[in-house]
């Protein structure tokens, strides 16, 4: 496969997991949690292959907030100046049952469809 | 020769590919790359290695002004995906669904749009309330520092009649955001600054203090907190005005229709002008209109209501861009001196 058409293939998945998978680690986290540290652990636990460039998380952050997903606040650090940080909605919390509920679906039909094959054939 | 921050010129790359959008999402973009940037350098990575993962300016750039604001509802599209939120997602803002077909509708689409009835209401209660708590603030404790500066005390007043007004026009800005649907920038507060070897410090309280006397937006924020008292009393008078001409001009005549006595006047009147006509009051002195002026009454009524709201609207545009000018007022200068959340 042309490393181009990978390249966009890979792309094209981060893009359409990133949604999920930040309003996830902000659903996870008791805690307000500021944009670095979503981007970090977007980083960290990313599978070989896909890669979120951390800029795009803020206008990611900003829709979803627009959007009535997430909310933002200032928390005072002791490290330095306060940090936006963001909280999951209520809003956003009913939307990540159903992004949850519909990717496990997908991941079941998705596993039967390419179940059979691997990477030999 | 001074030692170059690769986040500042980063910094300075973006800036340059974010003109031509608007001057508060620029503001807040740069404030976001920034403080991004800082957070992971503080934690440990070099310049070069954050910038990296952040990604390219231009990239950053194009996502951030197609992303909406937060009190917007525009662009479903992020960074090449289409989010599944829209479907799902409720929120406030612009018109949407079947309000967004009507507000198209020409001349009287403005009674389905939200952002008219907020803007009128903006304009009827707080903006009013805001601009004439801010004026007897500004007024009293200004003549209070004029009067005791020459001992000195005046000074620290000063300080604290400046920071008041700051602080003031920023809680403003939020109203103005929330109700009149222009979106406001995150304020650059002096919290750090960069230092000449490309680092960081804590700003110190008479640096902060500082700051705040060298800050264009305090000085502009003093004037707006005088001057807007007028232009508040203007609006409100104006709108209060042409809204009770517009629910009189409707409500008698249906009230009339309705078996209500709407106008009663003295016995000794013989004669009641309603519009162009010409009443002559019953015994008991009421005074009823006849049915042609009545409905001509309830037309012109509502053309005075439809015009009211579009001129709330508009006047609203309008007075949110001055608020907006005065809050963003040199973004880029503050956001490249300091690193800054706020």
């Amino acid at each position: 496969m042309p490393s181009d058409l990978q390249d966009k293939i890979l792309k094209d998945l981060s893009n359409g997991t990133a949604w999920l998978v930040v309003l996830a680690i902000v659903a996870g986290n008791d805690e307000p949690i500021h944009g670095y540290e979503i981007g970090r652990r977007l980083a960290d636990e990313a599978p070989e292959g896909l890669s979120f460039k951390q800029g795009t998380l803020y206008p990611l952050l900003r829709t979803m907030e627009a959007e009535g997903l997430v909310r933002s606040t200032l928390v005072p650090s002791t490290e330095g100046p306060a940090r936006k940080c963001f909280t999951i909605t209520a809003e956003g919390r009913r939307v990540l049952v159903v992004w949850v509920d519909a990717w496990r679906r997908t991941g079941r039909w998705m596993n039967r469809i390419i179940g059979g094959i691997d990477g030999n054939r | 020769m001074a030692t170059a921050d690769p986040v500042a010129e980063y910094l300075s790359h973006l800036q340059r590919e974010l003109i031509g959008v608007d001057a508060a999402i620029a503001h807040d973009a740069l404030v976001d790359a920034e403080a991004h940037l800082r957070a992971a350098i503080a934690a440990g990575k070099s310049a070069t290695a954050a910038i990296e993962a952040f990604g390219p300016a231009a990239d950053f750039a194009r996502a951030y002004a197609g992303a909406p604001a937060p009190d917007h509802h525009a662009a479903t599209e992020v960074a090449g995906s289409t989010h599944p939120a829209a479907s799902v997602a409720g929120g406030s803002g612009a018109p949407k669904g079947a309000h967004a077909t009507l507000a198209r509708i020409p001349l009287i689409g403005v009674w389905f749009h939200p952002r008219a009835w907020s803007s009128l209401f903006y304009f009827l209660a707080p903006c009013f309330a805001i601009a004439l708590a801010t004026f007897v603030w500004v007024v009293c404790l200004g003549s209070l520092v004029l009067g005791t500066l020459p001992i000195l005390i005046g000074l620290p007043l000063a300080v604290f009649l400046l920071g008041s007004v700051r602080a003031i026009a920023l809680a403003e800005g939020k109203v103005v955001e929330i109700l009149l649907g222009v979106r406001m920038p995150h304020r650059v507060q002096p919290v750090q600054v960069l230092t000449p070897i490309g680092g960081v410090a804590e700003v110190g309280f008479w640096q902060r203090i500082g700051c705040w006397l060298t800050d264009v937006r305090s000085w502009l924020s003093l004037a707006w907190a005088l001057g807007n008292f007028f232009v508040a009393t203007v609006l409100f008078c104006m709108f209060v005005a042409l809204g009770a001409v517009a629910l009189v001009m409707v409500g008698v005549p249906l009230a009339q229709s309705a078996g209500l006595t709407t106008i009663q006047v003295d016995g000794d009147m013989r004669e009641v002008q309603f519009l162009w006509e010409r009443v002559t009051p019953d015994a008991e002195g009421r005074v009823r209109i006849s049915a042609l002026t009545s409905v001509l009454s309830i037309v012109l009524g509502m053309v005075v209501a439809t015009a009211t709201l579009w001129l709330a609207l508009g006047t609203g545009w309008v007075y949110a861009q001055v608020v907006k000018a005065i809050q963003v007022a040199r973004p880029q200068a503050v956001a490249r001196r300091f690193a800054v959340i706020a």
